[in-house]
Formats: C-alpha cells, sequence, structure tokens
C-alpha cells in the first residue's frame, strides 16, 4: 500500500511514471510503444515529446499507440482491448514491442505481464509504469531501461563505455552527452552505445559488452546495479558537474578502464585555464545565484566558478542575477559563464 | 404521491433479492408502479418476477451495441403484475470493475428517463466494497435505505458496516438518504426477532419487519415465482404485504450509530 503523500511532497520533480518510462521506450527508434490506458494519456505524452524533439531539432514522430480504454473496458476489463492493440501493432514491421500501464488499467487489476506472455510474433515487454502507486518519472525511467536491459545478453567485454540514463527531454540533451564523448575520446576510451537515446532494437545487445558504464546521475544507481549484477559492468554513478569535479571524473573512468589520465588531465587543466582567463572580464564582479534547480552540487560547481574569477557572490537580491543550471563538464561551465557576461554587461 | 426510492442492503445470500422482488410484487398489488433494479453482476434480482428468465443486463448490451444504439425498451422489462425489472449486470467474476458498472448503469437509466414510478427498488449486492455499490445512496437516488439481516452475527456485521457508509455519506452537504429500518429475514434462530429488533435501536433504528424462514420461499422459487404470485393466501405473502405496506407508510428517517465490533458481539451474546 503506498500511502498518501503529504502536500511537501507533491512537487514537478516528481512527476509522472508513464512519462519517465516512454521517455525511455519512444528512444529505440524502430520499436513501437503501446500506452494501456484512456486515448488522453497517450495524447499529452505524444504531444511532449514531439514537442521536445522538435526543439532538440528532431523531426521524430515517436511510435505510440494507444489501447484507448473507454468506460466499457474499465467495467469488463480491458484485457482484450490491449491484445486488440498488441495484435495490431504486431501486424506492422516491428521488432519488438513495449507495453507501458497506467493509473486506471492498474486500479482495475488487468494483468498486463499475462497479456505480454502471450505467443506473439516478436518480444513484448511490459514496463510497470501505474504513476498512482508512488513512483516518479525517475521511476518510470529506471523501470523501463532495466525491462530493456533484459533485451541484452551477456557478451564478451570490449573496450567501449556506455552512456546509461541520459535524460532525453532535456534541452541540453546533446551537448551533454557531446561533452562526455569529449572526455572520453580525451582519455582514448571509445564510446559504446547510447542507453537509451537513438538506439534501434539491434543496438540493445551491446549494452552487455561495455567495460563500463557511465550514468547520467546518481538517480539511476538501481540502474546502474542491475547492469552490474546482470553483465559484471562496474559503473559511474553520474556526470560530472563544474571543473574540478570533471577532472575527478576523468581519473575515475581512466582508472576504471586501466589507461594511464596523465596527459588528457594536463589537456584539460590548460583548458578550464584556458576559458577562466577567457572571462577575466567578468572576474570581481558582485552578483547572487539564480535558477530553476539549487541542487547542492550544482551549487557547489558554481560556487566554484565564481571562486575561481573573483566573482563575490552574496545573498543580496538586488545583485546582479547569476542564472545557474546543471552544468556537464567543463564545456556546461563555459555555456554558464556565457550566460553570466550576459548577465552582468546587460 | 411523491416517488419513493428505496435501497436494499445487507450482506450477500442473506435474502435480499427474495426480499426485494416479494415486496416489488406486494407493492404492484396495492396498484403501483414499480421499478425494481437489480445492482450485482450476478443478475439474479429480478428473476423471480420475470418467471426466471435472466434478462439482458445494461452493461451486457453496452458491451455489444454500444450505449449509443440502445434506448429504454431494450433494457427494461416487464414481469409479474406490470413490475419493470432492469439488471444493471457487470463483468465475469475476477475482472474489470464492477462498481464503475454500478456507475454507468444509473447514468444510462438516467439518460433514458426510467428512473420514474411510484416506486423504485434498488437491490444491491452484500458489502458496499466500493464507491461504485454506494451509488445507489449517493446523488439522491436512493433516499430510503433498508438492511436486511438475519440474527447472525456476520450478517448483523455486514448490516453495521453498511450503517458506516449510510453515516459517512449522509454527512455530505447535498445527501439525501437515510436509515429507513430494518428487515429481519429469519433463519430459525431463537430469540431473533428480538435480537434484530434490538440491533435497529442500538443503530438509531427500527424493525420494520420480521420475515420468518418459510418452505414456500424455496417452493415459489422452484417454481420461478414470488411467494406473492405462487401461493397469495399464504401466510407468508400475507407478511411480504404487511411489508409493503409499512415500506409505504413508513416515514421514519434516521441517520445510523454503528456500533463498535464488541459492542456487536456482546449484542450477539446475549440472545444466544
Amino acid at each position: 500500500m503506498n500511502l498518501k503523500p503529504l502536500p511537501t511532497h507533491i512537487s514537478r520533480s516528481g512527476g509522472c511514471t508513464l512519462t519517465g518510462a516512454l521517455s525511455v521506450t519512444t528512444q529505440v527508434r524502430d520499436a513501437a510503444s503501446i500506452i494501456h490506458g484512456p486515448k488522453g494519456c497517450a495524447h499529452h505524452n505524444f504531444s511532449l515529446f514531439h514537442a521536445t524533439l522538435i526543439d532538440n531539432d528532431q523531426a521524430v514522430i515517436p511510435d505510440l499507440v494507444s489501447s484507448a480504454l473507454d468506460e466499457s473496458d474499465i467495467v469488463f476489463g480491458g484485457e482484450d482491448a490491449l491484445a486488440r492493440s498488441i495484435r495490431s501493432v504486431c501486424g506492422r514491421d516491428v521488432p519488438a514491442v513495449f507495453v507501458l500501464s497506467t493509473c486506471i488499467a492498474a486500479t482495475i487489476g488487468d494483468d498486463v505481464e499475462a497479456v505480454c506472455g502471450r505467443d506473439w510474433p516478436v518480444p513484448v515487454i511490459p514496463i510497470p509504469t501505474a504513476g498512482f502507486l508512488g513512483g516518479t518519472f525517475q521511476d518510470g525511467v529506471n523501470n523501463a531501461l532495466i525491462a530493456l536491459a533484459d533485451l541484452a545478453e551477456h557478451s564478451q567485454t570490449s573496450p567501449r563505455v556506455n552512456i546509461i540514463g541520459e535524460k532525453n527531454l532535456e534541452y541540453e540533451v546533446e551537448e551533454n552527452y557531446a561533452e562526455i564523448a569529449r572526455l572520453l575520446t580525451l582519455l582514448g576510451i571509445p564510446v559504446g552505445i547510447r542507453f537509451v537515446h537513438g538506439l534501434s532494437l539491434d543496438d540493445i545487445p551491446a549494452l552487455g559488452a561495455a567495460q563500463l558504464n557511465i550514468l547520467r546521475d546518481p538517480s539511476l544507481v538501481p540502474v546502474g546495479e542491475h547492469l552490474r549484477k546482470r553483465f559484471g559492468t562496474p559503473f559511474i554513478p553520474s556526470f560530472p558537474t563544474g571543473l574540478s569535479d570533471t577532472l575527478a571524473f576523468m581519473n575515475s573512468v581512466a582508472g576504471a578502464c586501466r589507461v594511464d589520465a596523465k596527459r588528457a588531465l594536463g589537456t584539460e587543466q590548460a583548458l578550464q585555464a584556458e576559458i577562466l582567463a577567457d572571462f577575466s572580464d567578468i572576474g570581481a564582479a558582485q552578483g547572487v545565484f539564480c535558477g530553476p534547480v539549487m541542487d547542492p552540487e550544482i551549487s557547489r560547481a558554481a560556487q566554484e566558478a565564481a571562486d575561481a574569477l573573483h566573482i563575490r557572490v552574496s545573498g543580496n537580491k538586488e545583485a546582479r542575477q547569476l542564472p545557474v543550471h546543471p552544468v556537464v563538464g567543463t564545456s556546461g561551465v563555459r555555456r554558464m559563464l556565457h550566460r553570466w557576461r550576459r548577465a552582468i554587461h546587460a | 404521491m411523491s416517488m419513493k426510492q428505496i435501497a436494499l442492503y445487507g450482506k450477500g445470500g442473506i435474502g435480499k433479492s427474495t426480499t426485494s422482488a416479494n415486496l416489488s410484487a406486494a407493492l404492484s398489488g396495492m396498484g403501483l408502479d414499480i421499478l425494481q433494479i437489480g445492482c450485482d453482476p450476478k443478475r439474479d434480482s429480478t428473476r423471480m418476477l420475470m418467471h426466471g428468465t435472466f434478462i439482458p443486463t445494461v452493461m451486457d448490451l453496452v458491451r455489444e451495441r454500444g450505449d449509443a444504439g440502445l434506448s429504454l425498451k431494450d433494457i427494461e422489462f416487464r414481469g409479474y403484475n406490470g413490475v419493470r425489472c432492469v439488471e444493471a449486470g457487470g463483468p465475469e467474476p475476477g475482472v474489470g470493475c464492477a462498481g464503475r458498472g454500478i456507475i454507468a448503469t444509473f447514468q444510462m437509466l438516467e439518460k433514458f428517463g426510467a428512473l420514474k414510478g411510484d416506486v423504485i427498488l434498488y437491490d444491491v449486492l452484500g458489502d458496499v466494497v466500493c464507491g461504485g455499490f454506494a451509488m445507489p445512496m449517493r446523488e439522491g437516488y436512493a433516499q430510503e435505505i433498508y438492511l436486511v439481516t438475519s440474527g447472525e452475527l456476520m450478517s448483523l456485521y455486514a448490516a453495521n458496516n453498511i450503517c458506516k457508509a449510510i453515516k459517512r455519506l449522509a454527512s455530505r452537504v447535498k445527501s439525501k438518504c437515510s436509515l429507513a429500518g430494518v428487515i429481519c429475514n429469519g433463519r430459525g434462530q431463537q430469540k431473533e426477532e428480538e435480537l434484530v429488533a434490538e440491533f435497529a435501536r442500538r443503530v438509531n433504528s427500527r424493525l420494520v419487519a420480521f420475515i420468518p424462514r418459510d418452505r414456500v420461499v424455496q417452493l415459489a422459487e422452484l417454481n420461478r415465482k414470488t411467494v406473492i404470485e405462487y401461493e397469495p393466501a399464504s401466510g407468508q405473502a400475507e407478511r411480504y404485504r404487511t411489508l409493503a405496506t409499512r415500506v409505504m407508510e413508513n416515514t421514519s428517517k434516521t441517520i445510523p450509530t454503528p456500533l463498535e465490533i464488541d459492542e456487536l458481539e456482546t449484542l450477539a451474546y446475549a440472545y444466544i
């Protein structure tokens, strides 16, 4: 039984479990996702993904199908409606189907797993996503990643490093990936698959072959643990936040992959020094941090950059507002400093 | 005369449908226009009024034909002495949501203008397991609730639980539902009538009728008839007619005071 959350626990960062899972499954480009519920649950998610993908310069139509439960299905049970939807999707040329449940389907007790377990021509993978059970957007992401991981086999380890659980709905998803790929390249380590971003189903078996998994952030640790148990792959729990954390991250990756990081670290330190020199014009300014997310890690990274430039950060609300956003790697800090420069010179 | 809207609630198997069908038959004998609505997926509430026929249920018809093609004549059937019969129906055991089926049926009946006549009698399944089965008590559908119980502890326990539901719903602002009385459907226990009468008093109500156990009820059922139709001169038929008269004359409406479980057990002990 899930207890009613206190009103203070209701925040937008909680989110909908279904949407979280869809943010993963819709990135398997050739597979279809069936949302077993009323058609509205598919509609608003479709709109969200379509709009987000367009924002990220991808004109992709997510392959979402709704079992379109109506009142009669609720009264009599929705399993037949789900079976009809699966049959219809299997009639198309898809290599796999994901089935995501909704609040109402779980409330009336539809046995989604049993319907998915019938003899279908392609893999039909159920993902538990009923949001009222207390799960968050992140739980949906994790459930989907774990379900997809079961499509991969244990295989011989290659020197590659996988990227796990990118935030597909964040605006900077490509920049953040590019930054991690840059750091890996600097270390001479090849990038494996982006699990899951812009994959096809055939890419997934490579999941088990990496020598290291890099998680997007620590909320994915349950996924990292699952992959470690299943494939024996160690993981690093987060993308780096800020300048010194980027160097520490490179060290951890190099250690896990048994490569010498010395030269790469020297190059990165030189780059960081160059960037700070570029922004010397905003040094000695005064400002106050502002932004939508005040995570301690992000605040720490912002403070570190401010200190390096001798910017005095006060609690004075009258001071220049310095926007603080989640920053990944050295490039993330550079983008933040550009925003600070605009604010200070405004 | 204003329309009377009554509902019979009680433990499963306690004789609600038998009591309802005989009550409807007796009321129709008073020259009244009666609508009996079975609110149970088992759909056998009106069977004796329909001479053994299981009429099509509203939910089955909606599923097969959709609600656009349905009209009142598809869902309402005339049984013994013109009593109008409707069965809500619902899903197969173990799937779907029967409570939502009850809500959907009521909306359908309202749309078709079926909720009219002198008396509407809702025969509701055993326990008020979820909001859907409390629907007859809500939105002004059933305004007078009768509890059907024997003197057995589990039956009184179920009746007491229904008192909790009535109390809860009666406290709502626009609520029109209240407890109208307790009907004792006897199991042949000693001092059963006294026990149920005392229970009724304790929950702030009163015993409206005591219907003793009688072989003629089983005989009538085997002949697919109500007692009123099968053996109108019997003492049992007279008891149902008395119940019908008391229901029509009854102006007692109370908000029940449900008992704690140990009070209920102490009460049952006192009469054993």
